[in-house]
């Protein structure tokens, strides 16, 4: 039984770090400019269904490094003809703009890759077990924890130590004097966005080594992301990382005990903290109004 | 500010002009509709387009389409030609699903409703049809309710129902795999059922359950559920989810290795699933409700190949369920010589679907006491590459629905005519 939970909890940290991989990119968008992006699922879709179509041409490795820019430059139209014109409104506008934009992604990937899977292999040296007994430990799952991990340190460099960066965190706690100070805020808000949007497309790929490829893949997986950044707190980058791992081992220990209950669990404790601590575990204070 | 209320005003007037426009079709669109109605017989599909169930919702619409014209080129219904009206019932929206359901008979005027993939979504539809009284065929629901305990005269069932499936694949498990087994069930109506059957199949030839896990709807991380079954140490370790969650819970099984130290099965497996794994995730003993490559089974090549012309791939299960139940309205109107809902529900009764739109080595038949058709069940194995395109299953048994479905007294299934 002890066992069993070690097990569990050691797959819930795997698990939770692809939770939060999706929840950085939403919480990144999310603190500068206030868009709650529901299409981030869609975006992820959109990600894995063009490393599919690059694969036959520049293979797995080709394609999980050049979905993700793609994806990224799509999100960079996305937000430079819809997403800016909602700035500075009520955040329910833009709520409901990528609320809209999540379903025409859907329906538009399902018109150009079809409703049904397709299947997305990855390479053999990544789908063999590295143990017996730790069987759950696939090359790919390893791969994919170091990749979260590198993406991860890369993002926290960028925004301590390139202009770029500091920009983005200035902007998140006073826009206005940002402004000021004569940094263009459009293009510093563009290219967060396309940032956030970058790390969609690299989890979409990822998904799809594991899961099954359809034009729903994203619908998914986007509502853990945003348990995750409610628990760990808004405006904490450190904090969504925390809670993507929390809610992750969490699911994994209820499956020992109440198995029907996985997802549930992740509300569970996203209750609790809201009861006890509004903010979210790392957040700063006052930052929902 | 101020642009912004001068903005919103506008809309506001585009918007009472669009309203107002579209009450004029409103009006207008019954007598477009009252034209057409007498020379055509319509047959309603309420199914899902859109969401989870979206790929074989759309594979029953082909099915669908390609028996309307077989119909109309063999000289239509009655006389007539048929005319198939398509709505999106949604996935899994119950009240959208009821409300097109009613659209299609009180504003279209159909005389045959189709309709669901969704089990829930099919038991609500039934209760409008049965309220109208129009005759309605069910092409793929599972949940044994349908044409069990909620059963009603004039609504037919073309796939199995859950408990069948269960019979026809238990024996084959227990004798040459082994009688430990550990269920993963999605925690819904269908999987309950599901397990409910092969639990009740399994200890009648002496298995055993040693565990049994409900994952949530939409599971995408079946690594938890997958390290507590190994750690059961089961024989088998039973799928009974479906769709993405099969194809997901496939894909995580064959890369932890699990298919090298236990057997994976499951009950209903179909070409859709197989179809989005990777050839080294086709694997495991299931049931298929039609198959595709039956050499022998007149009809069925021809079947094939135009399905094929039509949508580039080979006609799964699904396809051939919108196909029999579309051909089946068809045939209940010749059979009664009349569009009444009474008397073509009575004429469906025993009836025999021919070999052409069976495309089963033993004729399928309605079953008269519950309106479940009795058809075969093909039990055997998924395989990386068979011999043709898309040849993902082997055959390896094919089981008749006689022998598969429970006896009617067992169904719990009453049938309340009009009076």
């Amino acid at each position: 039984m002890t066992q069993l939970i070690a097990l569990s909890v050691f797959n819930g940290l795997i698990v939770g770090a692809f939770y939060a991989l999706m929840a950085l990119g939403l919480s990144l968008i999310l603190n500068l400019s206030g868009v709650i992006n529901f299409a981030h699922g869609g975006f992820l879709a959109i990600g894995a269904y063009i490393a599919y179509s690059l694969m036959p041409y520049v293979g797995f490795w080709g394609a999980l490094i050049l979905a993700p820019f793609l994806t990224a430059f799509i999100g960079l139209i996305v937000e430079r003809f819809l997403i800016r014109r909602l700035y500075g409104r009520d955040p329910l506008y833009s709520l409901l703009l990528t609320f809209g934009l999540a379903y025409i992604i859907e329906d538009v990937t399902r018109m150009i890759w079809g409703a049904q899977s397709v299947p997305f292999q990855v390479p053999a040296l990544l789908t063999t077990p590295l143990s017996s007994d730790f069987f759950f430990l696939t090359g790919y799952r390893m791969f994919m924890v170091v990749l979260v991990a590198i993406a991860v340190g890369a993002l926290f460099l960028i925004l301590k130590k390139t202009r770029l960066g500091m920009r983005i965190r200035a902007g998140t706690h006073d826009l206005e004097t940002v402004s000021a100070l004569g940094v263009n805020v459009r293009v510093l808000r563009n290219l967060n966005f396309g940032l956030g949007i970058y790390l969609a497309g690299l989890a979409g790929v990822l998904a799809a080594g594991q899961l099954g490829l359809q034009p729903t893949i994203g619908t998914s997986l986007i509502m853990p992301s945003f348990v995750a950044i409610i628990v760990g707190g808004l405006g904490s980058l450190t904090g969504t990382l925390l809670g993507g791992l929390l809610i992750g081992v969490a699911s994994g220990i209820a499956t020992i005990y109440v198995p029907s209950a996985t997802e549930a669990i992740m509300y569970v404790i996203m209750g609790l903290v809201l009861l006890v601590r509004p903010r979210g575990l790392l957040g700063e204070e006052g930052r929902m109004h | 500010m101020s642009r912004a209320a001068i903005a919103g005003g506008m809309r506001r007037r585009t918007l009472i002009k669009t309203a107002a426009a579209a009450g004029i079709l409103q009006v207008s669109a019954p007598f477009i509709r009252r034209a057409s109605a007498a020379d055509t017989v319509k047959i309603g599909l309420c199914n899902p387009l859109t969401g989870t169930y979206a790929a074989v919702g759309k594979n029953e619409l082909a099915g669908c389409k390609l028996a309307v014209d077989q119909i109309n080129a063999k000289g239509g219904i009655l006389g007539k030609q048929a005319e198939l009206l398509v709505e999106d019932s949604t996935s899994g929206d119950a009240g959208t699903a009821v409300q097109k359901t009613r659209k299609l008979i009180e504003r279209d005027g159909i005389t045959f409703l189709l309709g669901n993939v969704n089990s829930a979504l099919s038991l609500a539809q039934a209760q409008v049809s049965n309220e109208k009284g129009i005759v309605h065929i069910v092409p793929g629901g599972h949940t044994d309710a349908i044409t069990g305990a909620t059963c009603h005269w004039n609504v037919f069932r073309v796939c199995n129902t859950t408990q069948m499936e269960a019979n026809a694949v238990a024996g084959q498990l227990i004798n040459n795999v082994g009688k430990k087994w550990y269920y993963i069930t999605p925690d819904y109506a269908f999987g309950h059922t599901l397990q409910a059957g092969l639990e009740k199949a399994c200890t009648k030839l002496g298995g055993t359950e040693v565990g049994a896990d409900l994952t949530p709807l939409g599971t995408t991380d079946f690594s938890s559920y997958l390290i507590k079954a190994q750690a059961a140490n089961p024989d088998i370790i039973i799928f009974l989810v479906q769709g993405d969650d099969m194809i997901n819970a496939l894909k995580q099984a064959v890369q932890f290795g699990l298919d090298k130290k236990v057997h994976l099965a499951g009950a209903q497996q179909e070409l859709e699933a197989l179809e989005g794994l990777p050839p080294e995730a086709r694997i495991g003993t299931w049931v298929f409700e039609w198959y595709w490559n039956q050499p022998n089974v007149p009809h069925v090549a021809e079947f094939v190949d135009t399905v094929k012309k039509a949508t580039g791939r080979v006609p799964t299960a699904r396809t051939w369920f919108g196909f029999a139940s579309t051909w089946s309205c068809a045939l209940a109107a010749q059979a009664a010589n009349s569009l009444e809902g009474v008397k073509m529900a009575k004429a469906l009764e025993g009836l025999k679907l021919p070999p052409e739109v069976g495309l089963m080595p033993d004729q399928p038949y309605f079953r008269a006491e519950d309106h479940q058709l009795i058809g075969d069940l093909y039990v055997g194995n998924a395989q990386a590459q068979g011999t043709g395109d898309d040849d993902f299953f082997k055959v390896t048994q094919v089981v008749k629905g006689t022998d598969a479905a429970p006896p009617p007294a067992e169904t719990g299934c009453k049938l309340t005519w009009p009076a």
